[in-house]
């Protein structure tokens, strides 16, 4: 699955960088569906026009992850380097995962009836590829790394809460 | 004579404008600056020997492509003002 | 399957209020591209250029490109057509945001309205739904509130586009707000809106935007991407500082208008108000809009004093508006007028020369303190910011202001101190110092306007090439390849601040791969040529003339007094009859027979 150069990396996002331009939205669905269409993404950008904030959001690929947990088919695995990944076989297409995500990283893509969930693309993440203000990279995940995406992942559950409040 | 830096290039000079002793041509100049500045500015002036084409410099506001280039003569007051290339619009 | 396009087109009478849908014509969108050039074709197949553009018979058309809503760098622009209100030419503004890739994503290239409301309503389209709803509750509102109102009683990923108050009130030169900061211009695009009692079009949309050669297309707009990062301007320049560092060069360059182009072409007071300041006082963040590489938005915030405000900007030639011709030094208030601006819903660049015809008014005695209920001199930061929010509800001054320049000076028996060609005010560039611009004001198919062939790119910057700024030769041939290829970017759906970084080649293949087509940049680069003629057959049967084809006085006979171009006028005799004949028109500036039979335009 993922390539040799891949192992160990991981997406690292800088949330101050980022511009709001959407560019990883349509990298990824192309990636994916060979067309352009930010609802065929597996990755978001949420936008805080006030308080001037966009942050890139993605599957977080967690240690525990719910969806792997709930999905009742077996379909959501981790492959050798830690990646969730879903095999789309054994998919029944209940949509479990899509409930059990915190962070809404998982949607279903109603024309190809397939789930919407980051892979890495394989190694080689298009959304890193194509970002142009470097927000989103792909790289040795160190333990500084690590821990800065954790935290940032705590700041945008709460946020989300917030929001949904 | 009055050298005035714009935009990025402060990032290197530290100073918007500075007062130069006075060099008799563009080259001169340019040189004296890279020798005040150090590489980083080199590397933004110069592309190798030749002149940068990533950089504007106005000899009181006319563009030294329209007069002798780097060999452009001097005199004690003129204002040489020195860009990035830079657009918006 | 269509590709690049979507197809579909809807079709809103305001009048009876209906809503459909029709087939694109595939014929028109192969000769006329999208966007600037197709909306102009299809209002040109329905209406009378005669037309006031504010009856319910004037028709106002938002479309989009055929790279809007793809991976093409910067993709994410829309049109707005319709006559324009401000100069009865033809009016197209575009815009950036998110609003335009949106429309696609719903499944549509483009809206076109007929027809006028009795009462305020909004277009909402979700998909396959599509309604038109009432809009009492938003009338009057400001373009924040009415879009953040709108975002929670449809869907808050919804995109939103809408007029202020400006609009409302018939502003002349109301833009189209998009997104709350990004704004279809120039023009009075937004009072044409107003008129029609449209408040607002929301649009959600699901659908994919297919392109006819995913694998080429993809690696020419990788390319093309990285071409934008490794460019100094695209790459550093505009991400670093946004538009606003263009304020200090073309000042050094003795072209910056000062005073309302009295006072020359060099403002002492220009660090105050450059890009360079901006970023150290009050910039927050960069902002991109849809897939931009660039990211020359500005989120800027004065935090604390009487000018206390959070907005996006100023742009350069809105910052000089309301700075240097204005002879205004105080960044704060220049950039709070700018924000007012984008509230309310006006044109900014309009909007401080206007202010600055007024100065010079008031200075010379012609208007006195009783009329504009305050003194105005120039340098009068907090004029400009009470002004500004006096044009958007039409208030006192306000009311005369909202007309525009030419028309306020016209009333006062002083035309010739408007700075405006064809009743639209000149950007930022003074023609006396920049000979190219001299002659890209007085032939913009929509008036005064540096965003139709920016000659300011070769002539100052040195982009693709240097040439002298005070000289007329060659101007016009250069010329005539910018306002084509301006008009190839336009309709296509990209940004024109590619083009610091991009040529035909680049454009041309992304075109091509999106569409299928084969054929060669040349031929790409003949639809540009295609859609000026249109728009010059537009403002000929709308009544114009070779003498509108003009600069004013002020450029034409006054020497500028210092800087490189000292003892300068706008040689725009030397220019014009030449441009005509490049473009293979006749001496009075009509387009041959054989010219419109070799471009295929019919009307």
């Amino acid at each position: 699955m993922n390539g040799r150069d891949s192992v160990g990396k991981t997406l690292i996002i800088s949330p101050e960088k980022c511009t709001g331009c959407r560019t990883c939205e349509v990298a990824c669905s192309f990636r994916k569906t060979d067309s352009f269409n930010p609802q065929n993404s597996a990755v978001t950008v949420y936008q805080y026009d006030e308080a001037a904030i966009s942050i890139p959001v993605m599957c977080m690929q967690c240690e525990d992850p719910k969806c792997m947990k709930v999905c009742t088919t077996g379909a959501i695995y981790k492959d050798e380097n830690d990646t969730v990944l879903i095999d789309r076989k054994k998919c029944i297409g209940c949509k479990l995962c899509i409930i059990a995500c915190h962070f809404g990283n998982i949607s279903y893509n109603y024309e190809q009836k397939t789930l919407v969930k980051c892979d890495l693309c394989g190694g080689d993440p298009q959304c890193a590829k194509l970002c142009p203000s470097g927000t989103i990279q792909f790289k040795e995940a160190t333990s500084a790394q690590l821990s800065k995406k954790k935290a940032l992942a705590e700041k945008f559950k709460s946020l989300l809460e917030e929001v949904e409040k | 004579m009055k050298v005035k830096f714009f935009a990025y290039l402060r990032d290197y000079t530290k100073a918007k404008e500075i007062e130069l002793e006075y060099c008799s041509t563009v080259d001169e100049l340019l040189h004296r600056l890279c020798d005040r500045y150090g590489d980083e500015i080199r590397r933004k002036l110069f592309n190798g020997s030749e002149l940068s084409n990533e950089i504007i410099i106005l000899i009181n506001g006319r563009h030294i492509a329209h007069l002798e280039g780097r060999n452009t003569i001097l005199k004690e007051d003129d204002v040489i003002s020195i860009f990035p290339v830079v657009a918006g619009g | 399957m269509m590709f690049g396009w979507t197809g579909k087109l809807i079709r809103v009478n305001l009048t009876d209020g209906t809503v459909k849908t029709e087939d694109l014509n595939q014929e028109d969108a192969k000769l006329y591209l999208g966007a600037r050039g197709l909306g102009t074709k299809i209002w040109m197949n329905e209406v009378d250029p005669k037309v006031d553009p504010f009856s319910p018979e004037n028709k106002l058309i938002f479309m989009t490109g055929p790279l809007t809503g793809t991976i093409g760098p910067s993709a994410g622009r829309y049109e707005v057509v319709t006559k324009a209100p401000l100069t009865g030419t033809i009016g197209a503004s575009n815009s950036g945001g998110h609003f335009g890739p949106e429309l696609k994503f719903a499944g549509y290239d483009g809206i076109i309205f007929e027809g006028k409301s009795e009462t305020p309503v909004y277009l909402y389209i979700n998909d396959d739904k599509i309604e038109l709803r009432s809009a009492e509750h938003l009338w009057g509102k400001k373009v924040p509130e009415t879009t953040d109102e709108l975002l929670s009683e449809t869907d808050p990923g919804a995109r939103v586009a809408c007029i202020g108050p400006a609009g409302e009130k018939l502003v002349l030169y109301a833009t189209v707000m998009n997104d709350k900061h990004r704004a279809a211009g120039r023009s009075g695009l937004g009072a044409v809106m107003g008129s029609k009692k449209l408040k607002a079009v929301v649009v959600k949309g699901s659908r994919s935007v297919k392109v006819a050669e995913p694998k080429k297309f993809i690696d020419v707009c990788i390319d093309a991407r990285m071409k934008i990062k490794n460019h100094p301007v695209t790459g550093t320049g505009l991400p670093t500082y946004g538009t606003q560092v263009l304020i200090n060069v073309i000042n050094q360059s003795g072209a910056l208008p000062t005073r309302n182009w009295r006072d020359g072409g060099v403002f002492e007071n220009a660090e105050d108000i450059s890009g360079e300041a901006l970023a150290e006082k009050y910039l927050v963040k960069n902002k991109g809009c849809f897939a931009c590489s660039i990211g020359c938005g500005r989120v800027t915030k004065i935090k604390d004093g009487k000018f206390k405000g959070f907005g996006e900007g100023p742009e350069y030639e809105a910052g000089w508006a309301l700075g240097a011709d204005c002879g205004i030094k105080d960044l704060a208030a220049v950039s709070k007028a700018n924000f007012i601006s984008n509230e309310y819903g006006f044109d900014p660049i309009t909007l401080g020369s206007t202010i600055a015809c007024a100065m010079e008014l008031f200075e010379k005695g012609i208007i006195t303190k009783e009329e504009v209920g305050r003194s105005l001199y120039f340098g009068d930061a907090e004029a400009i910011v009470e002004l500004a929010e006096k044009v958007g509800t039409r208030e006192g001054f306000g009311d005369i202001l909202a007309e525009g320049s030419y028309r306020m000076a016209e009333r006062y028996g002083h035309p010739e101190l408007s700075m405006s060609v064809k009743k639209q005010e000149m950007p930022a560039y003074d023609g006396r110092g920049v000979q190219g611009m001299a002659l890209e004001y007085a032939t913009s198919n929509r008036g005064g306007c540096h965003v139709r062939g920016y000659m300011t790119s070769p002539e100052i910057l040195g982009v693709p090439e240097k040439l002298d700024p005070l000289v007329t030769e060659d101007k016009p041939q250069w010329l005539k390849i910018f306002q084509d290829l301006t008009a190839v970017v336009d309709s296509s759906g990209i940004c024109l601040f590619t083009t610091f970084a991009l040529g035909l080649p680049e454009i041309s293949s992304m075109i091509r791969t999106a569409l299928g087509w084969d054929c060669p940049d040349e031929e790409i680069l003949r639809i540009g040529e295609r859609i000026w003629n249109l728009e010059r057959v537009f403002n000929l049967k709308a009544g114009f003339t070779k003498e509108d084809d003009t600069l004013p006085p002020r450029l034409l006979k006054e020497a500028l007094p210092e800087g490189p171009a000292k003892g300068k006028v706008a040689e725009l005799d030397k220019m014009l009859g030449e441009y005509y004949r490049v473009r293979g028109w006749d001496e009075n500036g009509v387009p041959t027979e054989e010219k419109l039979k070799e471009l295929s335009i019919s009307f």
